[in-house]
């Protein structure tokens, strides 16, 4: 990756609304919440490839109470890739509803084993309560939420344990059977006894990717009963050699099946085209999403699936390193692929400067535009070579009705400007305001919780979905809602967001001036629509599916 | 003041040519011209034995060593250089490539600012520091170095190609595609059969809505060879443009000609 820094050059009612938009304003509140977290990578100074990594984190209601706790992920010593100590336990915090946090580890079993990267959250068993899968190096697990506080190792009878280097991971329901499946998204292949070295003896560093042989991601297919077929064969999706990042989904052609994205370091993106035949055909050449303007394959990190410009059709952002720019793809219509709009927007050079891990398209200020938060942190070995520390501020930049991006950072609060090695980072309202707020893993630092205090009047709707016919988290679903000023929102269902992170499950919209949403839509996996009409906002909506024919 | 500066540069020369090593060094050069580097070391090596002061000497065992990839080396010739003469302007230039290479930007930035005050008519110069600063994050800035380094080659009639790329990238980065276009109009009077000139006038066309006369420009830069684009951007771009243009049969046959480049040979000879 460092080597890349050369790469320039050479080589209800409408209520009266302000016409300036509150500034989007955000606090720090982890400590006071007893949110206190460090992710440890196990770094020694040797410069181990796999201390890249890491950081995931997750949001879920695990004891449906109604209020959002977080689980966090961890790594482990080096090398023996133990948790030799609770500094490497990974650790759920339970929501006590009044914005403060009990750590619930012991009694959840969900310490965790090995040197784990990413958590993917989702109910895959259809019981009513979120499940986790935690990826790791050379190990992954499944847990099976038992309803009592406490999960159960599964992985075992899933047969889905790990053996190489996993980066992230997601559930979806790829063939529409009402059960979600799930997609891993592995790195590189790496083994410590085989390790390259970087640098010299005096000045290692991390090597660059293409020091290692890539992996292609794996898709598990759910089949009922508490065990997965490894599909990733007969899919097509193991054909496809990548060095795999952040995963996001999406129907991105309207068919009514869910797409995979998967954002690769340093080759070009895969964009899986489901087919519905159970397997997938890779498109992203053709779709103009593989690569960069230029035709550079960018140091891809992680990776969201939204509509930002409120024209139905699910957009795409994507974050780099230092010179990479994140890329923004605009999604056309009709079958014509997306084109890049990160020049147009204005994120390509406002985003050159930065390296962005995690991400989430929300809108923070409930205006009805899906802004743009990124976690930030250059790689930790860069600050001697660019006389900057590599700790960075997060970032967010407010969408300005579809067209542009402005970065809005400078004004979002005192404690949103401290530098820190962020990498993943979770979306969820953690104090029911209808604001949304973003937990962010650091390494080897504290964990950071910033609490969303925008302020203005803004209205705000979350929806719950159960599916009956689909999956009951109706993960896949599109929603479409109608506001009284005649605009038209969309939005995903889906938990995979940003990079190695899972998020909140509820699928949000801001209404800004209207008190209530005049018609919703909702298109569930597969295709099946149901219609909701004048439904109040400020709340969360739960929608259960319609009984089928 | 310019007397002064070029009797003085008069008498280092003087000096260096009645150097002991002089002949050694010259002979260096010429191998170093003719790329037939491990003579040139041979001889350099005997130049700084027979006078380890040589500053030219010690700047081609500098350029030597990071053609060979030894940075370690050619930056402990070029800090004795310039422990010599801390005024060396092309050993300063050197000492902040050196780092520039090595992708040590906080040290190269230093280093090139320091040889840009030496010598601020150096085109080199402004042309890397712009390259640094660029990838420090400030635009702006290199966009300035980037006209500087236009203007003083074209003031001395040396103007190429390479000096106007950079640029004409940025400015196509930054939005501003009239101004691009018109340097890398420029740069393609100067170099007709650079891939690279006609790779971004392709971009730039994609980026202005002509897809159709993108393509032409794709297509003809990749039956050039002058050049560091790679077959896989230029195929990249075609997929795009002849989507964009409606020819599906052609964006296709690119998209299967890149598919084919990335597959690993081990898995080409299972394919069939």
């Amino acid at each position: 990756m460092l080597f890349r820094l050369i790469a320039i050059g050479y080589l209800g009612g409408v209520a009266a609304f302000a016409a300036t938009p509150p500034p989007i304003r955000f606090t720090e509140i982890a400590a006071r919440s007893g949110l206190r977290f460090e992710a440890r990578n196990g770094a020694t100074g040797q410069f181990h490839q796999i201390e890249l990594t890491g950081g995931g984190v997750g949001v879920l209601d695990y004891n449906n109470d109604g209020c959002e706790d977080i689980f966090f992920i961890n790594g482990a010593a080096i090398p023996s890739l133990k948790k030799t100590g609770p500094e490497f336990h990974n650790r759920l915090f339970r929501n006590n509803c009044d914005l403060t946090f009990t750590d619930v580890t012991a009694e959840s079993g969900l310490a965790g084993e090995g040197y784990s990267t990413a958590v993917a959250i989702a109910d895959f068993d259809n019981d009513g309560y979120p499940d986790i899968f935690v990826a790791g190096v050379k190990r992954n697990i499944l847990y099976r939420n038992l309803g009592n506080g406490r999960f159960a190792d599964v992985t075992a009878q899933a047969h889905i344990a790990g053996n190489v280097w996993a980066v992230s991971a997601g559930w979806f329901d790829y063939d529409n059977d009402g059960w979600l499946d799930l997609f891993v998204s592995n790195y590189v292949v790496w083994d410590l006894a085989s390790e390259p070295r970087c640098g010299t003896p005096e000045r290692q560093f991390y090597c660059h990717p293409k020091a290692y042989q890539g992996l292609p991601g794996q898709l598990f297919h759910n089949n009922h009963d508490g065990t997965f077929t490894d599909v990733s064969q007969s899919s097509g999706i193991a054909r496809h050699i990548g060095k795999g990042m952040g995963v996001a989904f999406a129907d991105i052609d309207g068919d009514g099946l869910t797409d995979i994205f998967v954002a690769n370091d340093s080759v070009r993106n895969f964009l899986f085209h489901n087919k519905g035949n159970g397997t997938f055909g890779e498109i992203g050449l053709e779709a103009g999403v593989a690569l960069r303007d230029d035709g550079f394959a960018i140091a891809g990190m992680g990776a969201d699936l939204r509509d930002f410009d409120n024209d139905g059709k699910p957009d795409l952002i994507v974050s780099g390193i230092l010179n990479d720019s994140f890329l923004l793809f605009r999604n056309l219509a009709s079958g014509g692929g997306f084109e890049d709009y990160g020049q147009r927007t204005g994120l390509l050079m406002g985003t050159r400067r930065f390296t962005g891990w995690g991400l989430g398209m929300y809108d923070f200020d409930n205006d009805g535009w899906k802004d743009l938060f990124f976690a930030l942190s250059h790689l930790a070995q860069l600050d001697r070579y660019l006389g900057s520390d590599s700790a960075l501020p997060n970032r967010v930049f407010r969408n300005l009705e579809g067209k542009r991006f402005e970065d809005v950072s400078a004004a979002a609060g005192p404690e949103f400007q401290k530098p820190a090695m962020n990498r993943g980072v979770a979306f969820g309202d953690f104090d029911d305001d209808g604001r949304i707020d973003a937990v962010v893993s650091v390494i080897n630092g504290p964990a950071k919780l910033f609490r969303n205090i925008t302020e203005g009047h803004s209205h705000w709707l979350a929806i719950r979905l159960r599916g009956r016919r689909s999956n009951r988290d109706g993960l896949g679903a599109t929603v479409h809602v109608h506001l009284p000023d005649g605009r038209d929102l969309y939005n995903e269902a889906t938990t995979a967001v940003g990079f190695a992170s899972s998020s909140e499950r509820l699928v949000r919209f801001g209404l800004g001036a209207n008190r209530s949403a005049e018609k919703i839509e909702i298109c569930w996996p597969g295709g099946a629509r149901q219609h909701i009409a004048n439904v109040a906002g400020d709340r969360i909506v739960d929608i259960v599916e319609e009984a089928g024919p | 003041m310019r007397i002064c500066i070029f009797l003085l540069a008069l008498a280092l020369y003087g000096a260096a040519s009645s150097s002991p090593g002089y002949a050694a060094y010259e002979k260096a050069n010429q191998l170093f011209v003719a790329k037939k580097l491990p003579e040139s070391v041979a001889a350099v090596d005997e130049a700084l034995r027979l006078d380890p002061k040589l500053i030219p000497a010690l700047t081609l065992k500098a350029k030597l060593g990071m053609a060979a990839g030894q940075f370690d080396v050619a930056r402990q010739c070029l800090e004795r250089a310039l422990a010599l003469d801390p005024r060396a302007q092309y050993a300063q230039f050197l000492y902040g490539l050196e780092a520039y290479l090595g992708n040590d930007l906080s040290a190269a930035l230093p280093r090139f600012r320091k040889a840009r005050e030496l010598n601020p008519r150096d085109s080199r110069t402004a042309l890397y520091l712009g390259l640094t600063v660029e990838s420090l994050g400030k635009p702006e800035e290199a966009l300035k170095l980037y006209q500087d380094a236009v203007r003083l080659e074209r003031a001395a009639g040396t103007l190429d190609a390479a000096t106007l790329l950079p640029g004409a990238k940025l400015l196509l980065l930054m939005g501003r595609l009239e101004e691009s276009g018109n340097w890398l109009h420029e740069a393609e009077g100067f170099s007709p059969n650079s891939r690279d000139v006609h790779f971004e006038l392709a971009r730039l066309l994609l980026k202005q809505g002509d897809a159709s006369q993108a393509a032409t420009e794709g297509e003809k830069a990749l039956t050039l060879s002058d050049g560091v684009v790679t077959d896989a951007s230029i195929h990249y771009l075609l997929i795009r443009a002849y989507e964009q243009s409606g020819d599906k049969d052609r964006a296709e046959m690119h998209a299967e000609i890149m598919r084919a480049q990335e597959t690993p040979p081990s898995k080409k000879q299972n394919q069939r």
